[in-house]
């Protein structure tokens, strides 16, 4: 077989390996067909279906053979920071990203390596989050979406790259983080930056070439609706609202779900007015993204409370939808919303997931916080806030399963932030939020029994059903439901990953890894065999997060780091 | 790690480190930085004999002095520049942090590479290359912008908090009648570096 080195000589550079091509049969293109129903052996996306349920239909690991469930191989990733992407799976092919922009494909039962993409990042070149959330498939190619805001296009069978698209100026202090998502032929990717004054957008490409087929700001320009909510012209070009997590689609009515994060600076009173789309969720048009709808879930945004998930689609009674958006936000609060035929949003109902001290009411009609402005911090103005600025629950999913009519959601309570802005000069490229992080005066109530949690909620009466309370841990870990009726997820310091029964919240299994793992889990199945994938590797804002705790509370500050991809079948 | 480095000669250094460092898993090596320095003098290390101006700040390009910096920090962004005013930011690993620390309570290394109590450091975090521009009143010491790796500007840059693995590489500086001057070449590895 073909070895490539990774040389040491100065002329190594762009690497992919050809290795094992040749054993790695036929690949099967991936369709618009095959993502709009995608097969139930397969995960083709993110969150397993376009409607971000974060679900599989298998059920041949469940409740009654769990116990029995035993790792069958794991592969190291070679990097270490934090590792945050699904293993996807395509007929027997496994594509998994990790930080440093790198995808490795591999066999989905065996293991098998069969290449390697490694990408030589600009010098110079460093991100606030070094990590990926995965790839996309579309056709005969893998999508990754680059740290220096390039979009990558590899061939499946081989890793070599097809294409590249620059989407940003990565000095001007844009980064790509997020998987992208594949609508009717086109790769869609969303901008990170909003600590360094960017102004967000999705932008498409057509797969197969790689040109720009059309790009939608979050923020609008001078004269365009919506361009009145910001009441200083000129905070609209640093005024943040990156677009950085995966959205959700719609196909029956073409609508492209897409979250929008915090406002830049931090400090909302630097840039009076509502500040539309910061902290939304923005409802575009597929062929076009022309913007059809939003919702925004607090004006003005000062806490780094981004919107950054886009809601599940969900059908649900409650408030009398019948197409829903689902969604448990940064703010601490589920909302249920109306998910209209011609793109807008209705606000129907919200409940708090967490104790949370800046809304003191929610609109019954509009879904508009009214704000406790002593918890809302400004320039030379303090303001303490809980849940801090990591909210409720962070970029971690949610998951919705159709089986126990539940939405699950990974979350962290008793933290708060103490902010006070000032006004500082911008320098492209470096962290321009208003507030520096020796002066994030973190905090936490240290007699609380808990930190991290993992909830349940019954989706139509809202009814909170059970939850384990994680006493020495934050929750970073996105939950994997599945119709064995289980519930997968990591996401704690002590590197456990776990199953539940998803209609108990019992604890059925749980296996200690390399690591923290902060990725979403996938399951699959190969010749007739279930498996669950998870990547482990601790990293990035969980880490951090622990290293303040370290000082706070006294957890260990030194999660060991390095990725793992660890495949479990029930033991035969 | 490169131990077999010469320091003095910093373009031998940063080659043997970036060797080092392409023999790891993560290819964050520069290797076309040779050549670069070469023929792009903007991307050259500091030189001796370079003076320094300010990334931003009320003196934003003026030449670095002594007291246009504060005494007991914070630390400022500087770029080197030579002697003809022309500015080395062609390399985002030139940039240099410097801190007016004075002159007590200072590590007999870092008092030797001061001038006038001011020391200068890279200004590239160790842990994943972010710019180390933040400063902690608390704790005396810059802070990364990133994941809060806290240096020591008295001790050597030593890491006091945080995930970085090393400390900041020191510049050696002179002081002529205030203005500040290279003395030499980076004492240690610039940029991203692993344990």
């Amino acid at each position: 077989m073909k070895k490539l080195y990774l040389s040491s000589s100065l002329a190594a550079l762009l690497m992919a390996s050809a290795l094992g091509a040749a054993c790695g049969a036929d690949y099967t293109p991936v369709t618009d067909a095959r993502l709009q129903n995608p097969e139930p052996q397969n995960w083709l996306m993110t969150r397993g279906n376009y409607a971000g349920w974060s679900y599989s239909p298998l059920d041949q690991i469940n409740t009654s053979n769990v116990k029995g469930l035993v790792p069958v191989w794991s592969v190291s990733t070679g990097v270490d920071s934090g590792h945050e992407a699904p293993p996807i799976v395509n007929n027997g092919v496994m594509f998994v990203a990790t930080p440093y922009s790198q995808v490795m494909a591999l066999d989905a039962a065996t293991g098998e390596f069969l290449w390697r993409y490694k990408r030589k990042l600009p010098p110079g070149f460093a991100a606030l989050h070094n990590t990926s959330r995965g790839v996309a498939l579309y056709g005969d190619k893998v999508f990754l979406p680059a740290l220096d805001a390039v979009l990558v296009a590899l061939d499946a069978k081989t890793g070599k790259v097809d294409w590249e698209a620059k989407v940003a100026d990565w000095k001007d202090g844009y980064y790509m983080t997020m998987a992208p998502l594949i609508v009717k032929g086109k790769v869609l990717v969303g901008v990170s930056g909003g600590e360094f004054g960017i102004r967000g957008f999705v932008e498409a490409f057509d797969a197969e070439t790689g040109k720009s087929v059309w790009k939608s700001y979050s923020i609008p320009a001078p004269g365009e609706p919506g361009s009145e909510t910001w009441q200083k012209p000129d905070t609209l070009k640093t005024g943040g609202g990156a677009m950085w997590m995966t959205g959700n689609y719609d196909p029956a009515t073409n609508t492209v779900y897409w979250g929008v994060g915090n406002g830049s600076p931090w400090f909302g009173d630097q840039r009076p007015g509502d500040n539309l789309y910061t902290a939304s969720t923005l409802a575009l048009d597929g062929d076009t993204g022309k913007i059809k709808g939003h919702f925004q879930y607090q004006q003005n945004e000062s806490w780094d409370w981004d919107a950054m998930n886009a809601p599940m689609l969900v059908d649900f009674q409650r408030g009398g939808a019948k197409n829903g958006l689902l969604t448990p936000q940064r703010n601490g609060y589920i909302y249920w919303l109306g998910r209209n035929a011609d793109g807008s949003i209705s606000y129907l109902d919200s409940e708090a997931y967490v104790p949370q001290d800046v809304f003191k009411s929610i609109d019954p009609k509009t879904g508009r916080p009214d704000v406790d402005l002593a918890h809302k911090p400004g320039t030379g103005k303090a303001a303490k806030f809980c849940p801090g600025l990591w909210g409720g629950k962070d970029w971690p999913y949610a998951s919705y399963s159709p089986q126990t009519g539940m939405l699950y959601i990974p979350s962290n309570e008793n933290h708060c932030n103490d902010l006070e802005g000032k006004v500082e000069q911008r320098i492209p490229g470096q962290w321009w939020t208003g507030v520096a992080i020796p002066d994030f005066h973190f905090s936490v109530d240290t007699k609380a029994g808990f930190f991290g949690e993992l909830q349940a909620y019954d989706v139509e009466t809202g009814k909170r059903m059970w939850r384990d309370l994680y006493s020495s841990s934050m929750n970073w870990g996105s939950p994997l439901t599945t119709a064995g009726g289980l519930l997968f997820a990591g996401g704690t310091n002590d590197r456990m990953f776990r199953a539940y029964d998803a209609k108990t919240g019992e604890e059925l299994w749980h296996f200690r890894t390399n690591s923290g793992v902060i990725a979403p889990p996938s399951t699959f199945e190969v010749n007739g065999v279930q498996y669950v994938a998870v990547e482990s590797g601790y990293g990035v804002d969980a880490a951090f997060q622990q290293t303040l705790m370290a000082d706070l509370v006294g957890w260990n500050p030194d999660v060991p780091q390095g990725g793992v991809v660890w495949v479990f079948a029930v033991q035969r | 790690m490169a131990q077999d480095c010469d320091f003095s000669s910093l373009r031998l250094c940063r080659r043997r480190a970036m060797l080092g460092a392409a023999t790891l898993m993560v290819p964050w090596a520069f290797p076309a930085m040779a050549e670069d320095q070469v023929n792009d003098p903007t991307a050259a290390p500091p030189q001796v004999g370079d003076h320094f101006v300010f990334l931003t700040g009320p003196n934003k390009d003026q030449p670095a002095r002594v007291d246009d910096l504060e005494l007991g920090g914070p630390q400022a962004q500087v770029y080197p520049a030579d002697p003809k005013g022309l500015v080395r930011d062609g390399s985002p690993l030139n940039l240099v942090v410097l801190v007016r620390v004075g002159n007590e309570g200072l590590d007999e290394q870092t008092r030797k590479l001061s001038a006038d109590g001011v020391v200068a450091y890279s200004a590239i975090c160790t842990h994943q290359g972010c710019p180390v521009n933040q400063w902690s009143t608390e704790k005396k010491a810059m802070v990364c912008s990133c994941h809060g790796s806290t240096y020591d500007p008295k001790n050597s840059a030593k890491v006091i908090f945080g995930p970085a693995p090393m400390p900041l590489a020191a510049l050696p500086l002179k002081s002529d009648s205030g203005l500040l001057i290279v003395a030499g070449g980076f004492n240690g590895p610039v940029g991203r570096q692993t344990n």
